[in-house]
Formats: structure tokens, sequence, C-alpha cells
């Protein structure tokens, strides 16, 4: 399903997955990845949302918080976490290794976001064990193929 | 993915800039504040933090919207803030302009 309007999983239920269910365009549903966005950011956060909605049309939850990102990714088990560096409280690398101690989230590829571009914080937060650091600002367009590049989801 | 994300994505995305510009704005006139501050030589650790986050969050987000010189702009200023510009005139000068440079850029997209 094309999410044609922007309408971000703030609240909603992601449904009980099943393996042999189809969508309508005929895509199996086992490519309907779910991913959870943790963002203090809105701005970034939404945009996040409706590129990886819009353009490969997975189900996308968001968080605006690490606390909030825990509980929900211990929720609903999405196949990949956004996971923004730099939040208030609860920051990226904290909220990565709350992630990692949970043995119901300690498998989650998790994908930092950041807007450091310098190569030290880089090389820093790559040593943390995350599956990769996406730099900010992201091409809409594109940010679902380097994940799924990343992920190898192709 | 079988689908054509462009029109829909663009519409989405003018949508959203609309939304999210004066939220965008309103961390330039922290970056205005800040850098008149400086040039009156009163610039606070407190301003000088609060300009330095607001200026990394304008790196992170302008250039999604397109607005790549405003990343690269709001970078600079986010190194400046962070690491003390100090009292220099030139300094605070050039962080005006960026400032200036920022409402301009946001103000003309559309």
């Amino acid at each position: 399903m094309l999410h044609t309007s922007h309408k971000t999983s703030n609240t909603a239920n992601w449904p009980p997955r099943q393996a042999d269910e189809f969508l309508e365009n005929g895509r199996e549903y086992s490519e309907m990845h779910r991913i959870l966005i943790i963002d203090d950011e809105d701005d970034i956060r939404e945009v996040a949302a409706l590129s990886l909605e819009t353009v490969a049309g997975w189900e996308v939850m968001v968080a605006n918080s690490g606390a909030q990102g825990l509980a929900r990714a211990s929720q609903y088990q999405p196949d990949a976490i956004l996971l923004d560096v730099m939040m208030p409280g609860m920051d990226g690398p904290t909220t990565f290794r709350e992630l990692r101690k949970n043995p119901t989230t300690a498998h989650i590829p998790v994908l930092l976001l950041t807007a450091k571009v310098q190569a030290t914080d880089q090389r820093r937060f790559a040593d943390l064990g995350v599956e990769a650091v996406l730099v900010k600002p992201f091409d809409p367009l594109t940010l679902s193929e380097q994940v799924k590049s990343i992920l190898g989801w192709n | 993915m079988g689908i054509t994300p462009g029109p829909a994505i663009d519409d989405a995305m003018k949508q959203l800039w609309v939304r999210f510009s004066p939220q965008m704005q309103a961390r330039v006139s922290t970056l205005e504040a800040a850098a008149a501050a400086l040039t009156a030589g009163a610039l606070t650790d407190e301003l000088r933090e609060q300009a330095s986050s607001e200026a990394h969050k304008l790196a992170g987000v302008l250039g999604t919207f397109g607005l790549h010189e405003g990343t690269e702009l709001a970078r600079e200023a986010e190194h400046a803030y962070k690491e003390d510009p100090g009292s220099a005139r030139n300094t605070a000068d050039h962080l005006t302009a960026i400032a200036a440079r920022l409402r301009t850029l946001i103000a003309a997209r559309k």
C-alpha cells in the first residue's frame, strides 16, 4: 500500500505479521519492512517517515525520545531502527546500549542518524557497534535505498 | 518498489515545509540574537550553547529540503558557537551574515 498521505504511526498498532499475506500490488508482505524512527526533532522524524513510507512503502513508527523508543522497539519489534544521536535526556548512544541490553531488542539492527560530520565523531559512533552511521541531511528519495543496501534487503 | 514516489513525495515535502518552516525561522531568530549579542560583547554561555544547538538542527534538516547551502552555513555557525567565537569583530560580522543568509534562504523556498 502506498501511503499517499503522510500519517506516521504515532499511536496506531502495527498489525500482526502473516507470512503468506500479500499486498494489493502483489508484493509479498515480507517486503514491507517495519521501521522505528527515534528522533526528538519533529521535522527530521516526519521527513524520514514520509520518505520510508512513500518511497519504499514500509510501515513506520516514530518515537520522540530514547525512552519512548525503547518501549516501542520492545513492543512492536521493528525490522530496523533509525536512531538520532543527539537527543535530550537519553541520547542515541545510551539508547543503543539499552536496546542491546534488552533480550527483546538486542537483535534489531540500528542505524544512527547524525548531523555530526567530523571523522572523529563518525568513528566514535561506528565503534558503538551499530550497523551504520547515516549523515543528516539525507535525501528523502534515496534514504530507503541506503537502508536496504546497508541491511542487505535488496 | 513498483511505485512512482516522485510526485507524491514532492507534494508531501511541500506540506512538511509549510508546517516546519516557522520552526526553522525561529531557529534562525536564535542565531540572529546570538550574533547581535556577540556584536555587543554580551554573548552569554547559555545563548552561545543554544545557538550552537539550533545551528546543529538546521544543519541536519535544511539539506533534506534541498537547501544544501543552508546546511553548510548552519554547520559553520554551529562550529563557531561551539568553539566559542570570542569577541572578534570579524567573527561577529560573519555570524551575522550567516544568520541573514539563512533567513533569506528559508524565506525564499516554496
